[in-house]
């Protein structure tokens, strides 16, 4: 099966729409179905992406997280076990699918392809650049937290003696210190290879926007304005 | 090419090494390697022409360098990038994309190419550095040996006359080393001028016309490549340089023999006296995990493993060298032996007595690569102390001293030279009272002098009863400090054998 590729551009309005339906508040019956089907979007992403049993995950505590805030949860809810479900529901039911959106968009967008929809949507090279520089780091710092993680594990310090602020101390220090180096080394890199040349930017692979694009922000849009609209009437 | 007349730098603020009154001249099509101690000014020299100083680095500059008719202190970064192509050190960290593609083009595409001529390089480079099967990837699944491909060949597709190389072997085993110097043999048959600083002197030998030794910011020697080839072993180990030839057993050992399936495979038990007993030794990276219940790996289904050693017996107060090719599991036994793979049914069994996993974690310790990922507390004292049961602080600095640390009790571990930063991490291994001590590749990127200085704290360190085991590229640490090599081919056992 070919792979479904989404221009930069769509998936950023899909991760803005996204964000939008699953955080503001709902409230009448359609708002609630608006979300729930615009959730199942970032599952199948999951699944094109080969992450089945991480979906699938998901799925079950999604449902799980809204029977429980629609039949076990009301504003009369009281004491600390409420307090929790509460806490775990909302995290689950409004953060995590803008989340995963975002997660999707980060994995497979390529850095080039990144910085060529920017420049259509006429956003300035120094923002662009920062911004690509935040998704090369996200890789980088994952790897760099592994070892020191490793390295924390082979002392018998992974726990921090208990203490958490050891705990968080003795893996920040050292990821700080190594992607400060590694930021300085490639930028240097990076500039004997022209970056930062006041002239405009080209790209290898020429972006355009095709009908799944098309399609895709179309349903989103739609959903988005769906579920504005019924919070302003209902 | 390249004009270096009467330069004198210094770094601001560091006490980084400078030059002092430097001249050079480089011709059209000439291959030049710099060589000498670390901190001699070969790096600050690459800089200078890729004009990184005084650009990006920034110091007292005095005297006037020329590349390719640009005058470097008064041309931008940009212009020059066209000019002077730099494949750096680190794999890691001289990437801005994270696909293959992405990162061949790059340079093209900051310099406002149009997008045909740009796939056209790019296709041209591809063909030429044979590339296909690793387009396409993300740069992080990649190998240091491929990444260091993929960066040749993102500075190759600029098609810049100059090609500047900063120690690019170094995080190399000898297969990819092979092919990056197929990759400077190439361009030096297109006529592109080329600079190389190296420690690892036997791969550029032969494609060098000229040799020039540095020491302290000046030129100390020069030599044409005939005059080079004549200097021995003596001659160089007292310039401080490593050979520039290896052995004929290593040769066998690395070239050859690792590469090759069956050749002296030897996968007997052999008995040592006081032995540490490594048991059931069996590790995969495709573990089923998800909704079934992992399942327990046995000896039945280690034929589809990543790792599987029923038995070795490893010899203590000796230090032994870990060889393999990239990708034959050095860093999976190694990280089993040290209990960070939770999934290993290791037995480890010393003095009569068995360990199996989370006691594993104390009795190993591993002295990484990047050394820098092991130090977390503010001064070595406290780093030592943290390894502690209790907290004993005259044993802390009797370890301290005894490796050499002696008034560096207070400093920030990370304020260190390099090498002692490997004392450090060593220290804390020794104040956990680990028996068996492992280093992944202690000495890539290091200059004779402190190659022999780690070779001879390895035996040291052997002395007290311990097991070493050292993963190594470098055929010099061998046969300076390795008493056994033990050979490690896709997963198995191929032998362990004591050195000639």
């Amino acid at each position: 099966m070919r792979k479904l590729e989404l221009d930069p551009r769509t998936k950023l309005f899909m991760i803005f729409a996204m964000s939008m339906i699953v955080m503001v508040p709902a409230f009448s019956t359609l708002q609630m179905a608006i979300r729930i089907i615009v959730t199942v979007i970032p599952i199948l992403l999951m699944m094109l992406e080969g992450k089945y049993a991480a979906a699938i995950r998901f799925a079950v505590l999604y449902a799980a997280a809204l029977i429980l805030q629609h039949y076990y949860l009301s504003v009369e809810s009281r004491g600390v076990f409420s307090a929790l479900i509460t806490g775990y529901c909302s995290i689950v039911v409004q953060f995590m699918p803008a989340m995963i959106t975002a997660w999707y968009a980060i994995r497979t967008t390529k850095i080039g392809d990144f910085m060529s929809a920017m420049q259509k949507m006429h956003i300035p090279d120094g923002v662009s650049i920062s911004l690509a520089v935040v998704m090369r780091f996200f890789p980088t710092i994952k790897e760099e937290y592994e070892n020191i993680n490793d390295a924390m594990r082979m002392r018998g310090i992974a726990m921090g003696g208990g203490k958490v602020t050891k705990m968080i101390e003795y893996r920040l220090i050292p990821v700080m210190f190594s992607c400060v180096n590694i930021g300085d080394e490639l930028s240097a890199a990076a500039v004997t290879r022209g970056l930062g040349a006041p002239i405009k930017r080209t790209s290898a692979r020429e972006l355009k926007l095709r009908a799944v694009d098309y399609a895709t922000m179309a349903v989103f849009a739609v959903s988005t304005v769906l579920f504005m609209a019924a919070k302003n009437i209902g | 090419m390249i004009n270096i007349n009467n330069v004198n730098f210094h770094y601001k603020g560091s006490k980084e090494a400078g030059l002092h009154d430097f001249s050079l001249d480089i011709k059209p099509g000439e291959a030049v390697l710099l060589c000498g101690a670390s901190g001699c000014g070969k790096t600050t020299i690459l800089r200078l022409i890729n004009g990184l100083i005084p650009h990006y680095y920034k110091g007292e500059l005095e005297g006037s360098i020329n590349v390719n008719g640009k005058d470097v202190p008064n041309s931008e970064l940009y212009d020059l990038a066209s000019v002077v192509g730099t494949v750096f050190q680190n794999p890691r960290s001289q990437f801005f994309s994270v696909d293959t593609d992405g990162e061949i083009t790059f340079g093209n595409e900051n310099l406002g190419i149009e997008p045909k001529e740009i796939i056209r390089r790019k296709d041209e480079v591809v063909n030429e550095l044979e590339l296909g099967p690793l387009l396409g990837k993300s740069l992080f699944e990649l190998s240091g040996g491929e990444k260091q491909k993929i960066a040749c060949a993102g500075v190759s597709a600029l098609m810049p006359e100059i090609m500047l190389l900063d120690e690019p072997s170094s995080n190399l085993d000898w297969k990819a080393i092979d092919e990056l110097k197929e990759v400077i043999k190439y361009w030096k048959s297109k006529g592109k001028t080329i600079v190389i600083s190296e420690h690892r002197l036997w791969y550029v030998k032969d494609i060098v016309d000229r040799v020039i030794f540095m020491k302290e910011g000046r030129i100390e020697h020069e030599w044409n490549s005939e005059e080079f080839d004549s200097l021995t072993t003596q001659d160089l180990s007292e310039l401080g340089l490593r050979p520039t030839s290896v052995e004929e057993k290593y040769i066998k050992e690395f070239g050859q023999g690792i590469f090759s399936e069956d050749e002296d495979s030897d996968n007997s038990i052999k008995r040592y006296e006081n032995g540490v007993t490594l048991k059931d030794m069996y590790f995969t990276y495709d573990m089923p995990k998800y909704f079934f219940r992992k399942k327990k790996l046995n000896a039945a289904d280690s034929a589809q493993y990543t790792l599987a050693i029923p038995e070795l017996e490893l010899p203590r107060g000796k230090v032994i060298g870990l060889i393999g090719k990239n990708g034959a599991g050095k860093t999976t036994f190694l990280r089993c032996i040290c209990g960070l793979e939770k999934d290993c049914t290791l037995k480890i069994t010393s003095d009569g007595e068995t360990v199996t996993g989370k006691k594993i974690v104390k009795k190993c310790y591993m002295v990484m690569q990047d050394v820098n990922h092991q130090l977390f507390t503010d001064s070595v004292r406290a780093e030592v102390m943290l390894s502690m049961d209790e907290e004993d602080k005259a044993k802390a600095d009797k370890i301290i001293s005894d490796l050499g640390l002696y008034g560096y009790e207070d400093t920030h571990p990370m304020a260190l030279s390099g090498g002692q930063k490997q004392r450090v991490a060593i220290a804390s291994a020794l104040a956990a009272n680990s028996e068996i001590l492992l280093f992944d590749e202690p000495t890539s990127g290091l200059d004779r002098a402190h190659m022999m200085a780690v070779a001879e704290m390895l035996t040291g360190l052997a002395k007290d009863n311990r097991v070493i085991i050292v993963s190594t590229h470098d055929p010099e640490l061998i046969s300076l400090c390795c008493d056994y090599t033990l050979c490690i081919e896709k997963g198995r056992l191929k032998y362990l054998r004591e050195c000639q």
